[in-house]
């Protein structure tokens, strides 16, 4: 009997026939709501879209209004390996091939004729700007050369393999786009160098492995991101762009370990990042060349 | 359903009746075989010697201590437990346990942020335990005030062990101690008498009688509640001296089972419970049924299992209003307060907000509606009535006392009196001086204090010679004495007697009109009677005063009187004047009546007095109004027997405790529903069916709210039926206390009347402040939902939406406390439980979907606002999702193609949590400021005249500047200093809030029972 009482009101609550009223609410009723909710959602819709819009139009096209977060550029290698760890083995190919792809891939666009067809070759050593007078824009934007061939034994031009096979790996460097960004002054370059990441091992026990490390060599030379690359006005305004990059080759790596490197950059310019942040001017990996089957 | 729940409920009551009845019972019993032990052991050394300390201190170890214990409770710990484990407690600690699992698994990847996960499930622990322990507080203070009103009283026994009396402390008393007590103590156990002189006691805390009762050795009644030889723990003897031996401690006691019994009285649920149960109800279920759709849908789009579960998590974090029980908690706990600064000590805080549902008051007369002293109400005398000042304070107006007849009448109620101020008063004002006597004398000797002055220097002037007191045994209603005169030369003796009316007239032959003695005849005699009539139709007990200068030559001076002899004149006596008293209504009384009739709230007055008296002092105090009849007197009326009456035709009604008694339950629910006015007179307060207990039955089943006032033991078990049961604070007993949900100090009836009126603003701000509380939850949901199926980066996290819970939102929530009432609440009719729901349909779709809406496309705006601004294009935005989170891609272009790596766009996330949190601020600044009011503009209300929500409005913006550019704050809470534009975009939409909001209200006002107000007014 109780049961019987509880499903009925259940059941007039959703349909109830005497009233016919679904939920509580004749149909008229129901109509009326929901045309009531629709206008009202229709009109805030409306009301987000005008805001969105005075929003859209506040913006620039070639500058984002802030750049708060990217004070100090990330700094990324290639190939990236899986979660900043590259390691192959030398005897067997499919390991390795993978990067060579990567690599390929990556330098593909810096390919001299390319270049020689999209871009045109700048003064070296100072800084690229093509600033707009008032409001005329002066666009699009020219963009420097970059050879392929600047990265010399890491171009993959001469050794198809990047000395991976030989277990002299090439790993590519750059430094992440930033409109804007003049990444030193008094005209001194920027550029990169890599040693031995500290790293723990144990409670308050570090450790590093730059004996491990062995020779290193930097292309282009000492490893610089040339001035004339700078600053980047954005992909609108400078469709061709080409990062500048920094190949590094290790000549002489311990082999058969795991090895921490880490890469920053170096620049009077850019402020130090954020503790927090691993990749800001800077970039650690780990390699591992094993030569055993 | 319903039906059968009844039919158990009623076979329960039924069952718990007979328990009470045979648990009674059984007491009796016991009682009896307690004292025929006694009688056997009656030995006349063993009444000198009483018990030896050594026996006394092993029945100690045995019985425990003499005191009443506090009902046993819950124990600690389950209370505790309890106060953590209610339906969001429980979604809350699901979600930690979410929260630590992500954690776990995170942390073993070595995720940037996975410390956020921690911190999360940290957090939400923290809210849990921090607001039960909150809750736990509340009700630990609460049974702390019965023991610092047990406290109050240290009571003393004096007590003959060893052969030697003691004073010791009455909790050592044990089962044979010998005790004697004496006037003004408390009785400090259940005592049987074996010797007594005078001795009277006061059973009023335990019977409700208001009667003294005099108590003899002698068993008269088979009743240990109706004998005169056993005096209760926690009575008062009055007068006399009487010895006994204690023949029961503790909860062992009368009053100890009745306090028992009452404890096992089931505790009705507060509305504001039943309100807010319901409403946590529907919200767990809402967010579990949120979490768990977009749990299938998030595993159905292809999301893992752990971040499925974490969207879980996330909604019931947003979903959940986390700070709004700590809300309504101190907004209770403020009204609370506000009360008791008003002498209403509320034990239990959600009664505050069921005295605002109060439709019935039942009340006692004594000491509630009055002011529960005798004071001299009416005299009679030179043929006039005059009033007297039953002002508290003696504010009011005094009669002529120009007359020689006053003198004489003042003199003889003066002299012929044996109450004494108790010594060390004077600083006091006389109406509040302790006096020892009993109440009429008590009444006489404050009266004539007050018109003579120092009546203890007037008595020593007359001398008194002998005294004749009132005396039950041998039926003399008279009392008189003889004093010498103040004037030394004078030798005659004055006699002064006072007595029942016409007792004293017959002993008179002459009456004093205006200082002339006049031969009393027939004119005089009718005159007499028709001033008698009339206070007594006024339910004033009267008094007749006469006296006589004795015959110089036949009383010379140094004449033996002998009391018992009565060897003198006692007739032919001088008539001086009748005194008439009562205990006068207080002052606040009829106001406060009247305020609850306007409020359409019932008062009803239920007391032991006779039905005249009730009657009197309800219409006094406007109970009974004017013009309203009751059965009887539309018979007089009408001259038609009684029977005859339409009983509809009676708005009043006035039922003595032997009707109540033969009533059925239905005829008593048709005596309530009919006469709209009633009295219950001369309860017997017999216990376990009560007449209160009875009535609030009666009311509660014609669906009335119940309050119930009362002091005595015997009133415990009302009280705790009652829907809000109200205690005495200086009358009541402690079992009473114990069993009510809020205390008057004052025991003054307008304190109630505040408390209906704060009860009912607090309702109504309840409503405001849920209604703010509800809001926002939608602009913490959407993100979530935005987030799940159109995948833009996460635009607010959990913490953010914890610190907007339990930070910057409290203090403006509980600010709606403070709000004024919009109309004259106390002209409104109590609400119907119902009906008017604290959260309704309308509140929560009003809320939800509109406001909430609202706030949602302010936080969204802002958000890709932020992000546009940053780099981030709304349209790059949908879908990126998995590379925005994607820990190894440290190049992830924007669209205008520069590089972000994954702290960068960390942090970018932060600072939208930061700009939608922001507008959630804006947006419910101008919420908290419509909320303001439901149905009057706010310009009509007032913008600042809420200080506490101006300030509550300046705090929230501090907090939230605090949150922003607090140095830290990314790392700890996810917040990151934004730029000051990005407050200023959700200002729109707060202006939109505010503007719609008027045009609602505008609406409601302008077209009353519109579809628009049925839809729009919550």
């Amino acid at each position: 009997m109780a049961k019987d009482a509880e499903k009925s009101t259940w059941k007039d609550f959703i349909w109830n026939s005497r009233t016919r009223e679904f939920c509580g609410r004749t149909g008229s009723s129901w109509g009326l709501i929901l045309l009531f909710y629709l206008v009202f959602y229709i009109f805030l819709a409306g009301m987000f879209c005008l805001t969105m819009y005075v929003m859209l139009q506040t913006l620039d096209d070639y500058k984002p209004t802030w750049q708060d977060r990217l004070g100090t550029p990330g700094m990324m290698i290639r190939p990236r390996g899986q979660a900043m760890e590259i390691s192959y083995n030398t005897t067997n190919t499919e390991t390795w091939d993978m990067y060579i792809k990567t690599l390929d891939n990556f330098l593909s666009p810096y390919n001299n004729s390319l270049q020689a067809e999209k871009n045109e070759e700048c003064t070296p050593d100072q800084y690229f700007i093509q600033a707009d007078s008032g409001d005329v824009k002066n666009n699009p934007k020219r963009s420097c050369q970059f050879n392929r061939t600047f990265l010399e034994k890491c171009s993959g031009l001469d050794d198809h393999t990047y000395g991976y096979q030989a277990g002299k790996p090439c790993i590519i460097i750059k430094l992440n786009r930033v409109i804007g960004m003049l990444p030193g002054k008094d005209g001194q370059a920027p550029f990169v160098t890599c040693g031995a990441k500290r790293y723990k091992v144990g409670k308050d026990e570090w450790k590093e492995d730059s004996d491990k490390i062995g020779e290193v060599e930097y292309y282009p030379e000492n490893g610089t991101f040339n001035l004339m690359y700078y600053p980047y006005y954005g992909k609108k305004a400078q469709v061709n762009y080409s990062q500048p990059l920094v190949a590094i080759k290790f000549l002489n790596i311990t082999l058969n370990e795991d090895i921490n490197i880490e890469c920053r950059i170096i620049s009077n310019n850019i402020p130090p990042g954020s503790v927090r942040d691993k990749f800001a001017g800077k970039v650690s990996f780990k390699l591992r060349i094993n030569t055993k089957g | 359903m319903f039906e059968m729940n009844g039919e158990v409920d009623v076979k329960m009551k039924k069952k718990k009746k007979i328990k009470k009845k045979d648990r009674l019972e059984g007491m009796k019993k016991e009682m009896d075989i307690v004292s025929v032990i006694h009688k056997t052991r009656r030995r006349e050394s063993w009444r000198e010697y009483g018990l030896t300390s050594s026996k006394a201190a092993e029945v100690l170890e045995r019985d425990g201590p003499n005191e009443l214990l506090p009902p046993k409770g819950t124990p600690e710990y389950v209370k505790f437990a309890r106060q953590l484990a209610g339906g969001l407690q429980c979604l809350m600690w699901v979600a930690a346990v979410i929260c630590f699992i992500a954690f776990g698994i995170e942390f073993s990847r070595g995720t940037l942020g996975c410390f956020d996960d921690l911190y999360l499930a940290i957090t939400l622990i923290t809210v849990v335990v921090v607001t039960g322990c909150f809750g736990y507080y509340q009700e630990f203070k609460s049974t702390n005030i019965i023991a610092s009103f047990k406290n109050l009283v240290p009571q003393q026994a004096l007590v003959i062990r060893d052969g030697q009396k003691n004073q010791i402390n009455a909790m050592d008393l044990v089962v044979g101690d010998l005790v004697e007590i004496k006037g003004g103590d408390r009785v400090p156990a259940d005592i049987r008498i074996i010797f007594a002189q005078g001795c009277k006691v006061d059973n009023s805390s335990l019977t409700g009688e208001s009667e003294p009762q005099s108590k003899t050795p002698e068993c008269t009644h088979e009743n240990p509640l109706e004998t005169k030889n056993i005096a209760f723990f926690s009575t008062t003897c009055l007068e006399g001296v009487a010895t006994g031996t204690v023949i029961n401690t503790g909860d062992r006691t009368i009053i100890g089972r009745i306090a028992s019994l009452a404890s096992g009285v089931g505790n009705e649920k507060t509305p504001i419970a039943i309100e807010i149960e319901h409403f946590v109800d529907i919200i767990a279920g809402l967010a579990i049924f949120f979490g768990f759709t977009f749990f299938v849908v998030a595993m159905f789009i292809g999301y893992a299992f752990l971040e499925a579960m974490i969207f879980f998590m996330a909604i019931v974090v947003a979903y959940v209003p986390e700070g709004l029980l700590a809300t309504v908690t101190v907004c209770l706990s403020l009204t609370a307060k506000r009360l008791a600064r008003k002498n209403c000590v509320v034990k239990n805080l959600e009664a505050v907000e069921t005295l605002g549902s109060t439709s019935v008051i039942c009340s006692d007369k004594t000491g509630t509606l009055t002011q529960n002293r005798m004071t001299v109400a009416h005299l009679w005398f030179d043929n006039v009535i005059h009033a007297a000042d039953t002002t508290e304070d003696q504010s009011g107006q005094s009669f002529d006392q120009s007359s020689e007849t006053w003198r004489s009448l003042a003199r003889v109620a003066g002299l012929c009196n044996r109450a004494i101020f108790k010594p060390n008063q004077e600083s006091l004002p006389i109406p509040r001086r302790i006096v020892v006597g009993d109440a009429s004398e008590t009444a006489l000797l404050k009266f004539t204090e007050l018109a003579i002055g120092n009546m203890m220097e007037y008595r020593e002037r007359f001398k008194k010679v002998v005294e004749v007191p009132f005396n039950s045994t041998n039926k003399n209603t008279l009392m008189l004495s003889v004093h010498e005169l103040e004037d030394p030369m004078d030798l005659r003796y004055l006699l002064v007697m006072k007595g029942a009316p016409e007792r004293i007239l017959e002993r008179c032959s002459t009456i004093l009109i205006k200082g002339q003695e006049m031969p009393l005849e027939e004119q005089w005699r009718e005159a007499f009677q028709t001033a008698y009539m009339d206070l007594g139709s006024l339910g004033e007990r009267v008094l007749g005063f006469c006296h006589i200068y004795l015959n110089e030559n036949e009383f010379p001076r140094g004449y033996k009187f002998d009391s018992d002899e009565m060897n003198f004149t006692t007739s032919g006596l001088c008539f001086a004047g009748l005194i008439s008293m009562i205990d006068p209504p207080r002052a606040t009384v009829p106001d406060a009546v009247m305020k609850c009739r306007t409020a359409g709230i019932r008062v009803v007055m239920v007391t032991g007095d006779h039905p005249i008296t009730a009657r009197a002092i309800a219409a006094n105090v406007g109970i009974i109004t004017e013009g309203s009849e009751t059965v009887e007197d539309i018979a007089t009326r009408k001259r038609i027997p009684v029977e005859q009456v339409n009983r509809r035709d009676a708005r009043a009604c006035v039922i003595s405790g032997g009707q109540l008694k033969d009533m059925s339950s239905e005829e008593l629910d048709e005596a309530l529903r009919s006469h709209p006015e009633m009295v219950f007179a001369r309860t017997s307060p017999q216990p376990p069916s009560s007449p209160p207990l009875i009535i609030v039955e009666s009311c509660q089943r014609l669906g009335s709210i119940v309050a119930v006032t009362g002091d005595g033991v015997n009133d415990s078990p009302a009280l705790k039926k009652a829907d809000i049961g109200i205690a005495m604070g200086i009358a009541g007993s402690d079992a009473a206390k114990n069993a009510a949900d809020m205390i008057l100090l004052d025991d003054n009836f307008a304190s109630i009347v505040t408390g209906v009126e704060q009860g009912r603003l607090i309702f109504d701000n309840l409503k405001k402040s849920i209604a703010y509380t509800l809001t926002k939850n939608i602009p913490e949901l959407t993100p979530y939902l935005i987030y799940i199926t159109v995948s833009v980066p996460l635009p607010l996290g959990c913490i953010t939406i914890l610190m907007i819970e339990l930070a910057t939102d409290i203090f403006p929530s509980v600010s709606l406390a403070y709000e004024k009432a919009e109309s004259d609440i106390m002209h409104l009719k109590p609400r119907n439980p119902r009906k008017d729901r604290l959260v309704n349909e309308s509140l929560a779709a009003y809320s939800y979907f509109q406001i909430g809406a609202i706030q949602s496309f302010a936080g969204f705006t802002d958000y890709f606002t932020a992000m546009a601004q940053e780099g981030w294009y709304p349209l790059l935005c949908v879908g990126l999702r998995s590379h925005w989170e994607n820990v190894h891609l440290q190049d992830l272009q924007d669209s205008y193609g520069q590089e972000w790596t994954y702290a960068q766009r960390l942090y970018q996330q932060y600072t939208c949590y930061t700009v939608f949190f922001i507008s959630i601020e804006i947006c419910q600044i101008a919420d908290v400021l419509i909320r303001k009011t439901r149905r009057l503009s706010i310009f009509q209300q007032g913008f600042f005249r809420n200080k506490v929500l101006v300030s509550a409005i300046v705090f929230q913006l501090l907090l939230g500047n605090l949150l922003c550019y607090c140095p830290g704050m990314p790392n700890i809470f996810n917040f990151m200093p934004i730029r000051g534009q990005w407050w200023f975009v959700p200002i729109p939409y707060g202006i939109l809030i505010f503007v719609y909001d008027e045009i609602r209200k505008l609406g409601v006002r302008r077209h009353p029972g519109s579809w628009w107000d049925q839809e729009l007014y919550y």
